[in-house]
């Protein structure tokens, strides 16, 4: 298996408010391998978002609070990396799409100044006038170059490079380049008219609109991972499937490495390769998608793909899990789930529920469950 | 949707109209306040060894044995004809105030730059730093701003900290200047004459009087921008931005101030007006030849006339400050319709 592009390992966040502490994030451990993408799914308020958020740093400390943990992106732990060189883990290394394509474009900027400041700090980059954090060239078609090898941070010197001989500050980009470069992203996000979008103020766009230009704002900067916070949640239903056939398309033409965080199943389903279940700031199962789905390990991953209804099939009242989630401010001793789970035991009251392993009876060994009894999960009905 | 350059147009050919309405509130209201308050000033203007002939002749002359209605109206349609009259000592009070007025514009300018530079980046500071030390330090220092008297404040830079950084305290030139003045701006005038000496003097002269001026109105920006600024940094597109990999800097001052600065605005536009009165004390203090100055001096002498004009040059600040706020506001949000 190649180097993994992302390991996250034991990353466990707190929110601390005025009410007290929401343990959002719980020693959540996974790799991601590059090229594939994986999904991120579980209720609201399971940690998903901070999840999403928590890698490129975008968590806003406090209220956010990183107790422990490592991300492991590239060879380099993110959360290790001083607050100046953040800006430089952003963008061409990890960019992101957030939920609310309403509220994630400026509304004082013209779409063209919000696009050009993407793809100028990709080219920055890419000529090294300004410094990176990956020195070794970023493939960002993962399916034809090997994967990266881990680097250490920041070989080059913080100050942009010179050309040699004349004191004076490198030609900046010509206006026609950046702007060919601007209108190729709109084009591969189907925007049929790029020129007429690029003048416009974000207000004066439609919100399925302005999600294609945050993909394309994305996408100008060639990350080497891409995260998507729910992408189509606050999109009409019929402008989430045109986004969605949108992005399938896009990963067959970029292949860059995604991390898709949804509630929707079946959207995970149909996008990611790899699925992590996420139940009350708990990573309780990853795996390849088709076997978590098919068989899988956890007792709440079980639940939630039987209250999936299926379609056009009346089969009376849709099995629930009885129970609700668990307050994260006051979680239950223990396995977090064992209140609300068919198998439990005496010993998931008293003991913390076990670290991601290797499911037992899994097919392959990439599909991992945090079960004492992920062996009787199939018997389940 | 989308705004064109003729809505501007109209909207400030609007406000104008406004504000001929305002300028005929203005004048009615201080005509009245000032004639019937003091209905018989000639026993002032006559001076304390005028002789009944002598204050008979005054009342006769200003027309002060007429009633009110008709002093009014009179009044009215000379000072339409730009007759602003004169001062008791028989100086026109427009041409005064005219050579005076620019004086007061550049030390208000002057005030309004500095709460600018100053006070909007240290909002942006605390709010991005809320909660924290730095949050706590400018908090208080726009406070002891906000909570200083006018003269107070006033008195202290000018007998304390004035004379401490040697900066001169009175007047806006060190001596009377003996080049043409064509702006009536201290320092605009003494740079066309090309006299560097002269200019860094006036801004010299400019600091004290300035620096008191937006002190105590400093707060209002700062506590603006931090407010808003604390609405704005939570939203999406700062995130947005954070995410292409811009700097710390540009996501602070390009992304997020961009859309709090339209909150500060307005109420800079406000406090600019304000600032005019404010004047009144700050020019006693600091013997700021300006219209301040000769307000107060107008004010206690019984000078009519002259309340008259400074209050029209009052108004018409206020009103053209509220102006360009509003233009302004149109520029910085592309979501704004003049109307």
């Amino acid at each position: 298996m190649a180097d993994p592009l992302l390991r996250i390992e034991d990353l466990t966040v707190d929110y601390e408010v005025g009410a007290g502490t929401f343990h959002a994030l719980q020693d959540v451990s996974f790799e991601m391998t590059p090229g594939r993408v994986a999904g991120i799914v579980g209720e609201t308020g399971c940690g998903k978002s901070t999840l999403a958020h928590a890698i490129p740093r975008l968590l806003r400390e406090p209220p956010a609070r990183i107790r422990r943990g490592k991300i492991w992106f590239r060879g380099i732990d993110l959360l290790a990396l001083p607050k100046w060189k953040l800006p430089l883990a952003r963008g061409t290394a990890v960019s992101m799409i957030f939920q609310e394509p309403i509220n994630s474009l400026n509304p004082a900027y013209r779409v063209y100044d919000q696009l050009v400041e993407a793809v100028r700090i990709r080219k920055m980059r890419e000529t090294g006038r300004s410094p990176v954090l990956f020195t070794d060239a970023q493939p960002h078609d993962y399916s034809r170059t090997p994967a990266p090898k881990a680097s250490e941070v920041l070989k080059r010197p913080f100050a942009p490079s010179l050309p040699r001989g004349k004191m004076r500050r490198p030609a900046g980009f010509s206006r026609d380049e950046l702007r060919s470069d601007v209108l190729e992203y709109l084009r591969l996000v189907r925007i049929n008219d790029p020129e007429t979008i690029l003048n416009l103020y974000p207000h004066e766009l439609s919100g399925g609109m302005r999600q294609r230009i945050m993909i394309a704002m994305a996408l100008s900067e060639k990350p080497s991972l891409l995260i998507a916070d729910e992408p189509t949640s606050a999109l009409d239903i019929t402008i989430q499937a045109q986004v969605l056939t949108l992005m399938k398309e896009l990963m067959e033409e970029v292949r860059t490495s995604i991390l898709f965080i949804s509630h929707d199943l079946g959207v995970i389903a149909e996008m990611a390769d790899d699925v992590g279940v996420m139940y009350a700031g708990h990573l309780v199962e990853f795996g390849p998608v088709d076997e978590v789905y098919s068989s899988p390990r956890h007792p709440y991953t079980k639940a939630l793909l039987r209250s999936v209804p299926k379609q056009y099939k009346d089969q009376g009242p849709l099995p629930s899990l009885p129970g609700s989630v668990p307050n994260l401010s006051n979680l239950p001793t223990g396995c977090t789930f064992h209140p609300r789970c068919p198998l439990a035991q005496n010993l998931c009251a008293r003991e913390p529920g076990p670290p991601l392993e290797p499911a037992k009876g899994a097919r392959s060994s990439d599909h991992r469950a945090a079960c004492y009894f992920s062996e009787e999960v199939a018997s389940l009905a | 949707m989308g705004r064109n350059p003729s809505d501007l147009v109209v909207f400030v050919g609007k406000r104008l109209v406004q504000l001929v309405a305002v300028l005929f509130g203005v004048v009615t209201i201080t005509f009245f306040f000032t004639h019937i308050a003091i209905p018989n000033p000639c026993n002032v203007w006559s001076g304390p060894r005028a002789t009944e002939a002598t204050i008979q002749l005054c009342i006769h002359n200003n027309d002060l044995d007429k009633p009110p209605l008709t002093q009014y109206f009179s009044y009215l349609s000379k000072l339409v004809t730009g007759d602003w009259g004169t001062s008791p000592l028989g100086v026109p009070v427009l041409p005064t105030i005219l050579s005076r007025f620019p004086q007061t514009l550049e030390l208000v300018l002057t005030a309004l730059l500095f709460m600018i530079l100053l006070g909007i980046p240290l909002g942006v500071v605390a709010a991005n730093n809320s909660g924290r030390w730095q949050d706590h330090i400018v908090r208080t220092f726009y406070l002891s701003g906000w909570a200083t008297p006018t003269y107070l404040g006033g008195v202290i830079l000018s007998i304390a900290i004035g004379p401490a950084l040697g900066l001169p305290r009175t007047g806006a030139f060190s001596s009377f200047p003996t080049f043409p003045e064509p702006f009536h701006m201290s320092v605009l005038d003494a740079l066309v004459n090309l006299n560097f000496a002269a200019a860094a003097d006036a801004v010299l002269h400019l600091i004290l009087p300035a620096s008191a001026l937006a002190f105590i109105n400093l707060g209002i920006a700062t506590r603006m921008t931090r407010t808003s600024m604390l609405e704005v940094l939570p939203m999406d597109y700062v995130k947005t931005a954070k995410i292409k990999g811009l700097s710390d800097f540009l996501v602070l001052y390009k992304h997020a101030l961009r859309n709090s600065l339209i909150s500060t605005t307005t109420i800079l536009g406000i406090t600019a007006g304000g600032l005019l009165s404010t004047t009144v004390v700050i020019e006693e203090i600091f013997v700021w030849p300006g219209i301040g100055a000769y307000a107060f001096d107008a004010i206690t002498k019984y000078n009519f006339n002259g309340t008259i004009g400074v209050v029209i040059f009052f108004a018409i600040g206020v009103v053209v400050a509220n102006l360009v706020a509003d233009v302004l506001y149109g520029l910085l949000d592309p979501r704004v319709e003049w109307r």
